[in-house]
Parts: C-alpha cells; structure tokens; sequence
C-alpha cells in the first residue's frame, strides 16, 4: 500500500513539474497558441471537477452547470465594473454568489430524481441565460456582453498567457487538493452512499437534502470559479456563451473522461477541448461533426475514454497474472 | 385583440401540445427523455418547405411524405441509438446524451443541407384570412389549431380503442406481463418513438407558415414542450395536451397584456415551479415520483 501511494505521487510530481516547464518550452518554440489552449484547459478542469462531486459522487445530475459558469464570469466582471472591487476578489466573491445560488436552487431540487432532476436544472439555467439578455437597466450590457479586465493581483497584472497558465495552474492544484480532501472525508463517503442508494444512506442517519443540497454548493463555487477565469482570460463574455450547449459540453467532458475520480475529469476536459479546436478547421461543419462523433463514442465506448482504458488495462494485466478476467 | 390574442395562444399552445405529448409517450414506453423532439419540428418544417415550396408537390402530398419520413426516422433513432444503448445497460444519462446528439446533428445537418437564412412557407389557403365575429384570423393558424385537435383526438381514439394502440398501452405499463401476453413489445416501443416523431415534425409543417423556417425553429419549443407535459403531469397523454394549450395561452396573454421582455422566463418559470410544488402535475400523473 505504501509502495502504491509513493509511486503515485511520484507521478503526481512529475506531471506537475512537466506542466511548469511546458510554457518554457512553447515559449523558447515561440508558441502562444498551446499556452492559451492551456489556459482553457485548467479553467475547463476546474469546472468539470466540480460537476464531478455532484454527479460522480453524489450521483445528482446538472445539465444547468452553465447558469454557475455565468454567474461566475458576469457577477466577477460586474463586481470589478460597478463596484471597483480588485479582478481577483471579485472572482472570489461571485463564486461565493454561485455557491449561493447553487445551494437555493438544490433545496427544493433535492427532492427530484433524475431526469426530473436535469429537466429542472436546464429551466434554471435557461431563466439565468434569459436574465443575462434582457437584465433589468442592461447591467449585463444585454446581448453586446460584456468587457472584463485582466486579472491583477494586488497590482501584478496576469494580462499575458503565460502568466495566467500559472495562475491557472495553481488554483487548479488547490481546488484538486480540496476535492481530494473532500472525497476522502465524512462528507465523501455520505455522498457515495447517497449515489449508491439514497433511502439505505437516509436509514444511515445520512442527512440526504443536506449533502445535496452541498454538493450542489461546491460544484457551482468550482465552476463559478472557472467561469470568472473564463471572463478575465477571454476578456469578453456575452449570452451566447452560456447557453444549453456549454452545460452539455462540461457533461461530455465529466463523462468522456469518467467519473468519480480525479483524473478522470481532466482527462476528459482535455480531450474534448482539443477535439474541439481541431474540428474548429471545418468551420459550418463543427457542430455537425461534433454531433456525429459524440453520437458515435457513446454508442460504441459507453465508459468514456479513460473508463475504457482502464478496463482495458485491468484487463490485460489479469490477463497476464493468469487469472480469471471478470464479467465486469 | 383579445380573440386574436387567444387564436395565437392556441396556435403556440397546440404546438406544444404536439411536442409534449411526443415526450411523454416515450417516457411512458421507455422512460427516457428525448431532447431530439424540437429538431425533428425543424427538420419537419424544412421537409415541409422542400416538398411544397421547392418541388412544387400539393400541401396535402408534403404533409403525408413529410410524415412518412418523420416516421421511418423516428423508428431508425429508436433502432440504431435507444436500442443499442439500452442493450449495453449504460446509464441513463447516457442515453440523454446521445439524444443531445443527435438534435445537434439534426440541427447542424438542416443548416449544411438548406440554409440558416430564414425561409418563408408560401401560403397554404387561396383565402388570407377569414372573419371570426368580426375579427380577421390567418387562415394557417386555423388549420393549425384544427389539424392539432383533430391529431390528439385521432391518436386518443387510437390508444383507447385499437388493438394496437391497447398493445402500446400494455407494453408501456407492463413490459414483461404484455410480452406474455404475446405483444410485440420492441415493435410497440419503435412504434412510439416513430408517432412522437411523426407528431413533431406535423407541428414544424403546422407553424412553418406562420412564423417561417429556420433552424432554430424547434430548439427554444422542444425545451418549452418540456413544461407543457410537466405542468399536465408527465407521462400522461391528456396532460401533454391540456399543459401545452394552458402555456401557450398563458404565455401568449402575459406577453401581450402584461410585458413581452420575460416572455420566455414564463415558460421556465412554470416548469420549475411546477417541479417544485406539484411534480405530478395537472393530472396527477405519477410517473415523475417513481
């Protein structure tokens, strides 16, 4: 057991110090572009990390995640805009709002089951999407969006790729640290007795609404995060962005990588990103295709990318022990 | 102002009527969501305008090739992706998932196919409106309002009173008992996708004419059909019907009585709230608590 958990963060290190020097290496190459998918990439994991909690371990589905990402990018742009608050403490407070929000929302949501469940979380994030295109005085700035600034931090301006790579990187860390921590507690093992079965986990003493209603909170703080990262990377955030298809895209995302884990999540974030871009190529096409290839890996690979690679793994090593492979 | 208010109301609410009753007549035989219901609406109103419109064929020719072909891809979806997946026993958010994908498919294939320009559906009647005590009312919002009735009533007595539509019932309520029985059952629930489909796609060929074709047509009236068969109890065909009606007139009286900014807010606002309060909705229908 030692032996595995040394061997693990031995690769966890490498990994990290790998992702450090990649800016070095693009940056001598003279490469922006893959710095900047980066950038994405770490915002997309935070985000699909937290829908993880809610879906993964607590087994409540969200196809509303989208609402959290804009509350996070508009209330962080909104806060800097009309209140004069410094970018990276707005990005705390409106993930703090998201939290909020999440939290009001799953109450009376807890009580639903699954489809009903996603049916309601779609209506809510429709009627945010709604709010945002025609807000009350145009505090939104309706359907021209809006223009927020780069992060600073406590006057050291992250308006270069590179620097926010790191940024990124170093709150993508955090926040794994936290849901590793998370998972791994009380609080971890109620979620998974919820997901396992909701009534025995309620027989336990387990208080169901409450856990819901917290996994909820944490995922809409992971994304709201990642959707105030979103507005002060891109430096334009506007309704289009926040529609159906980004809930979908962070769904696609948790469940090509697999859930329930850690790395599960990134993997998946990572692939579909770059999936994405690749396609971007056929422009009028992109969505098509896109369509078509999702249709055909949940067809044909139900267990996402990194569910299918494992079990392939675990497959051939049984294989080679000489023991019998299970049906599983 | 009122009748004209209350004849676009139904008009929007016989429509999502139509939608609404598609899902829940898959929920009931699959108990799954289908979320390609409001793109097969578009991709009947494109059909539609191709028959009609392009290939100059008589409406009532358009209508039943447009149907046909609603059918046949409501039977392929059912074959080539539900049942697949459901054979691999996956989770059922996959199978959501693959339904997102094919609407964007669908969605983006109208778009590569015919155009994103909006099209205008050329006028179904000789006669542009007729007078309704007094008022005048476009004559395609009739024909809408009177083929959706007609349809509900028709797929009513169907259900109700044909051996295959008591078949359907039986295998939606009972899938093992109807087999016993000697039931058709995988082609019963093919059947199913195939009607919800076919009911779609009439609504595109139904609204085409009235607010023209594009391909965003369905996407915001297959979410909205969503409330309408939650608020009348999901998974009950009466309550589709009844659900669809009261929100398209429900919406349409708000947005011309009172303010036309939140008119979709309505839509969303009703489901939530019905999901919240009253999850069985009008109908009492208790499928949702299962």
């Amino acid at each position: 057991m030692k032996k595995v958990m040394k061997k693990d963060s031995v690769k966890n290190l490498v990994l990290l110090l790998a992702s450090v020097l990649l800016p070095v290496i693009f940056n001598a190459a003279g490469q922006s572009y893959p710095i900047l998918i980066m950038c994405f990439a770490f915002l997309y994991m935070i985000a699909t990390s937290g829908l993880d909690v809610v879906f993964g371990y607590c087994g409540q589905i969200s196809m509303g995640h989208a609402a959290f990402f804009a509350i996070g990018a508009y209330g962080s742009a909104m806060l800097n805009r009309y209140c004069g608050i410094p970018v990276f403490f707005t990005m705390i407070i409106a993930s703090l709002l998201a939290t909020l929000v999440g939290a009001v929302i799953a109450y009376p949501a807890s009580k639903l089951v699954f489809h009903f469940l996603s049916l309601s979380t779609i209506a809510f994030a429709e009627i945010v999407r709604t709010l945002l295109l025609q807000s009350p005085g145009g505090i939104t700035g309706n359907a021209v969006g809006m223009f927020p600034k780069s992060i600073s931090l406590f006057g050291f301006q992250l308006n270069t790729y590179t620097r926010f790579y790191y940024f990124g990187l170093l709150f993508l860390v955090l926040f794994l640290l936290f849901k590793y921590r998370m998972v791994n507690s009380r609080v971890g093992r109620a979620f998974i007795a919820i997901r396992e079965n909701t009534h025995a986990a309620g027989g336990m003493g387990i208080n169901v609404t409450q856990y819901k209603v917290m996994a909820f909170a944490v995922s809409a703080f992971y994304t709201g995060f990642a959707g105030a990262m979103y507005a002060h990377l891109v430096r334009y955030i506007g309704p289009d962005t926040f529609t159906m298809k980004q809930s979908v895209m962070f769904v696609t995302m948790m469940l090509f990588g697999g859930t329930g884990s850690i790395a599960g999540p990134l993997a998946g974030a990572f692939v579909v990103l770059v999936f994405n871009e690749g396609l971007r190529a056929f422009e009028q096409y992109q969505m098509l295709l896109y369509g078509i290839l999702l249709l055909v890996v949940i067809v044909v690979l139900p267990g996402g990318i990194y569910g299918t690679v494992r079990s392939f793994i675990k497959k051939r090593l049984a294989e080679k022990k000489g023991g019998q492979v299970d049906a599983a | 102002m009122l009748i004209q208010v209350l004849v676009s109301g139904s008009v929007l609410g016989c429509v999502y009527g139509l939608i609404a009753l598609g899902y829940s007549l898959i929920y009931k035989a699959s108990g799954m969501m289908n979320f390609a219901q409001g793109d097969v609406l578009t991709l009947g109103a494109f059909l539609g305008y191709t028959f009609f419109s392009m290939l100059g064929f008589p409406f009532f020719l358009a209508f039943i090739l447009t149907l046909i072909i609603a059918f046949a891809f409501g039977l392929g979806i059912e074959r080539a992706v539900f049942r697949q997946l459901k054979a691999k026993n996956v989770l059922p958010i996959y199978i959501v998932l693959a339904t997102i994908a094919v609407s964007y498919i669908l969605q983006n294939a109208c778009q590569a196919i015919w155009t994103t320009k909006m099209l205008s559906f050329p006028r179904i009647f000789p006669i542009d409106s007729l007078k309704v005590f007094g008022v005048a009312i476009q004559t395609e919002s009739i024909f809408c309002v009177a083929v959706s009735i007609l349809c509900m009533a028709g797929l009513h007595f169907f259900m109700k009173h044909s051996r295959f539509g008591t078949a359907m019932r039986a295998s939606a309520m009972d899938s093992k008992a109807a087999q016993a029985c000697g039931i058709n059952t995988s082609l019963a629930t093919g059947v199913t996708w195939a009607i919800a489909a076919g009911l779609a796609a009439m609504a595109g060929m139904l609204l085409g004419p009235i607010y023209g074709v594009f391909i965003t047509l369905g996407s915001t009236i297959g979410r909205k059909g969503f409330a309408g068969a939650v608020m009348g109890g999901y998974g009950n065909m009466y309550g589709a019907m009844v659900g669809g009606v009261l929100l398209g007139l429900i919406e349409t009286l708000t947005s011309s009585y009172l303010s036309s900014t939140y008119k979709d807010l309505i839509a969303y606002g009703m489901l939530l709230l019905f999901l919240f309060v009253r999850p069985t909705g009008i109908f009492n229908e208790k499928a949702i608590t299962e």
